[in-house]
C-alpha cells in the first residue's frame, strides 16, 4: 500500500510538472525563433541487451505537438530507442538503460515511477496492426477499462466514438462496432491500433515503422492522420521509408551502425536536423551517404 | 563501415547522363554567341540563319532533358546533394534553352537590318560584348565539372563590364544622329546589346547554381561573388 501510494505521489508529480511547465514560467518573453519546448529529453543514453551495447550515448530533445522520425539502416539501434521512450525495453530480461529519459522532465527511469503508467501517458503503435481478439468496440473499451476508466456506459460509447474519430476510423466502422476487429483492412486494423492508443488518453505517441505492413493508399490514409493528431499529440515515428519521414516529420534523427575497437556494432546518432535541412542539405557526410544511397 | 558502395548506381548512372545532355546545350549556346553576334556585326544573313536552325537543335534536347528529368524523379525521388543536383538540372535547362532563345534574337535582328547603313564604333562595341560574355560560359561551366565555388565566385567581376558596355550603348543610340535608317539599325542594336546582356546575367545564374549545389546553400552573388542570401536580396 505504502509503496502503490509512492506510485501514485510520483505520477501526480509528473502530471504536476506537465501542467507547470509553459513557456511563460519564468516570466521571459519566447524568442521567436525559439526551439519547440521538449516533450522527451534523452541525455547520453545508452542502451544495452547483457553485454551487448545496441546503441551508445543518445541525445535527443523531442518536440511538443511535433512528428519526429527516427531513421537509419538495419541495426543502427532506432527501434531499441524508440522502444525505451516509453520503458517498453523493461520488457525483455536482459535490457538495460543507462542515462536519461526525461518526460517533461522526469527522468521516467526514476526510482518509483510505474513503468505501466509511462506506457499509459507515451502509448506505443506497433509495425504490424494487433488488435485484440475483440469486436472493435472492445478493443478499444478494452484498454480504456484496464487503465482505470470508471464511467458510465454513455461515458464509454463517447469515449469510443472520440477515439475512433481522432483516428479517422469512425465513419468505416460506426455501424459495425460489434464485429471482429479482424474483420477491418490493416490499414484499418492500423487505425484501430491507434484509435485503442488514444482511449488511454496519452500525450505522446511513439509508432514502430507503423505503416511497413501497409499498402500505399492505407500507409498515405495514416500519413494523413498523423499530421491531423500532431495537433493534440506528440508523435515519434521509426521509419525505413526515407520518403514518409521526408512527408510526415518536422525533425528527423539519423542513427548510423559503428564498429568498435572490439569489433562491436553500435547505433549512433549521426545527426538530428529538421526533416527539410537533413533531406536536402544534410550536416554530416554520413547522412549524405545514407540518403543518396551510398552505405558501407 | 570504411567501404563506402554505391547501392543506387543505376540512378547515379541516370544522373550523370542527364547531366550530360544538359552540359551539351551550353558548349551549343556559347558556340551560338560566337556566330550569333558575327553575324549581326558583319551582316551575314547566312550565318543568321545557322544559328536558328542550331537553336532547334537546343530545343529538342531542352524537352528531352525535361522528359528525363520527370521519369527521373518520378521513379527515384532523390534526396540530398542529388535532390540539389536534380533541381539545378532542371533550372540550368531553362537557362541554357533561353541562352538559345537570345542568340536566335540577335541573329533575327541580323536578318532585320540587312543591308542597313552601319555604324562601325557600335559594331565593335558589340563584338567587345561578345568576347567577354563567352569566356562568361566557359567560366560557369568549368566552374560547375569541377564543383569550384571559388571560380563560380569570378563570375559577376567578369559580368561587370559587360552591363556597363550595355549601359554605354543607349547614349551611342542616341548619338548616331537623325538619319531613320541608321537610327533604326542602331535601336536594334541596342536589343543586341541587351540580349548579350542577359546571357551575361545567365552565366552568373549559372555560377550562383553551382554555388548552391556545392554549399547546399541557396544565394545570389555580389558585385565580389560573396553570398548574399536569397532573403536580403530583395531587401535591397
Amino acid at each position: 500500500m505504502t509503496n502503490e501510494t509512492s506510485t501514485e505521489n510520483k505520477i501526480d508529480n509528473v502530471i504536476e510538472e506537465r501542467m507547470t511547465i509553459e513557456p511563460d514560467q519564468t516570466g521571459e518573453a519566447v524568442p521567436a525563433v525559439a526551439e519547440a519546448p521538449g516533450v522527451i529529453e534523452t541525455k547520453d543514453m545508452s542502451v544495452f541487451y547483457g553485454d551487448f551495447r545496441a546503441v551508445a550515448d543518445v541525445s535527443l530533445n523531442f518536440g511538443r505537438n511535433q512528428i519526429s522520425a527516427l531513421i537509419g539502416p538495419s541495426g543502427c539501434g532506432k527501434s531499441t530507442v524508440l522502444r525505451s521512450l516509453n520503458r517498453m525495453n523493461d520488457l525483455v530480461a536482459t535490457a538495460r538503460t543507462e542515462g536519461e529519459v526525461h518526460y517533461h522532465g522526469q527522468n521516467i527511469y526514476a526510482e518509483g515511477v510505474d513503468p505501466v503508467e509511462v506506457r499509459r501517458t507515451i502509448g506505443m503503435v506497433f509495425q504490424k496492426p494487433n488488435p485484440f481478439p475483440k469486436s472493435i468496440h472492445d478493443n478499444i473499451a478494452w484498454g480504456a477499462k484496464v487503465n482505470g476508466f470508471k464511467g458510465s456506459k454513455t461515458d464509454m460509447a463517447d469515449l469510443v466514438q472520440e477515439a475512433l474519430e481522432a483516428a479517422a476510423l469512425w465513419d468505416e466502422v460506426k455501424d459495425k462496432l460489434q464485429e471482429s476487429g479482424y474483420s477491418l483492412s490493416g490499414g484499418q486494423q492500423q487505425r484501430l491500433c491507434i484509435a485503442r492508443a488514444i482511449a488511454t488518453k496519452p500525450d505522446v505517441i511513439l509508432m514502430d515503422e507503423p505503416c511497413s505492413a501497409l499498402d500505399p493508399i492505407a500507409t498515405l490514409r495514416i500519413e494523413e492522420l498523423m499530421l491531423e493528431l500532431k495537433e493534440n499529440y506528440s508523435i515519434i515515428i521509426v521509419t525505413h521509408n526515407m520518403q514518409q519521414a521526408a512527408r510526415v516529420s518536422d525533425k528527423t534523427a539519423f542513427f548510423n551502425v559503428k564498429l568498435n575497437d572490439t569489433g562491436m556494432r553500435t547505433g549512433r546518432l549521426v545527426e538530428y536536423s529538421p526533416t527539410e535541412q537533413l533531406f536536402t542539405s544534410p550536416n554530416e557526410k554520413d547522412t549524405e551517404d545514407y540518403i543518396t544511397g551510398r552505405f558501407g | 563501415m570504411t567501404d563506402i558502395k554505391d547501392t543506387n548506381i543505376h540512378f547515379h548512372q541516370e544522373l550523370e547522363e542527364l547531366e550530360r545532355k544538359v552540359l551539351s546545350m551550353v558548349d551549343r549556346a556559347e558556340q551560338m554567341v560566337e556566330m550569333a553576334v558575327q553575324a549581326v556585326t558583319n551582316d551575314d544573313v547566312d550565318l543568321a540563319r545557322r544559328v536558328v536552325e542550331l537553336d532547334g537543335g537546343i530545343d529538342a534536347t531542352y524537352m528531352e532533358v525535361h522528359q528525363d528529368w520527370t521519369t527521373l524523379m518520378a521513379r527515384n525521388q532523390p534526396l540530398g546533394s542529388d535532390l540539389r543536383r536534380m533541381t539545378i538540372l532542371i533550372q540550368l535547362n531553362v537557362t541554357f534553352e533561353r541562352m538559345g532563345d537570345q542568340c536566335v534574337n540577335i541573329a533575327k535582328i541580323a536578318q532585320l537590318n540587312h543591308g542597313l547603313p552601319r555604324v562601325e564604333r557600335i559594331c565593335e562595341q558589340i563584338r567587345e560584348m561578345g568576347d567577354l560574355v563567352r569566356p562568361m560560359i566557359r567560366t560557369a561551366i568549368e566552374a560547375y565539372v569541377r564543383g569550384d565555388v571559388d571560380e563560380a565566385r569570378l563570375l559577376p567581376a567578369m559580368d561587370q563590364p559587360v552591363d556597363r558596355l550595355n549601359a554605354n550603348m543607349y547614349k551611342e543610340t542616341v548619338a548616331v544622329g537623325s538619319n531613320p535608317q541608321l537610327l533604326e539599325w542602331a535601336t536594334k542594336m541596342l536589343m543586341v546589346s541587351r540580349a548579350l546582356e542577359r546571357i551575361g546575367d545567365q552565366a552568373v545564374d549559372f555560377g550562383e547554381q553551382t554555388a548552391y549545389l556545392m554549399t547546399g546553400e541557396r544565394a545570389e552573388f555580389d558585385e565580389d561573388g560573396m553570398a548574399r542570401p536569397i532573403d536580403d536580396h530583395h531587401n535591397i
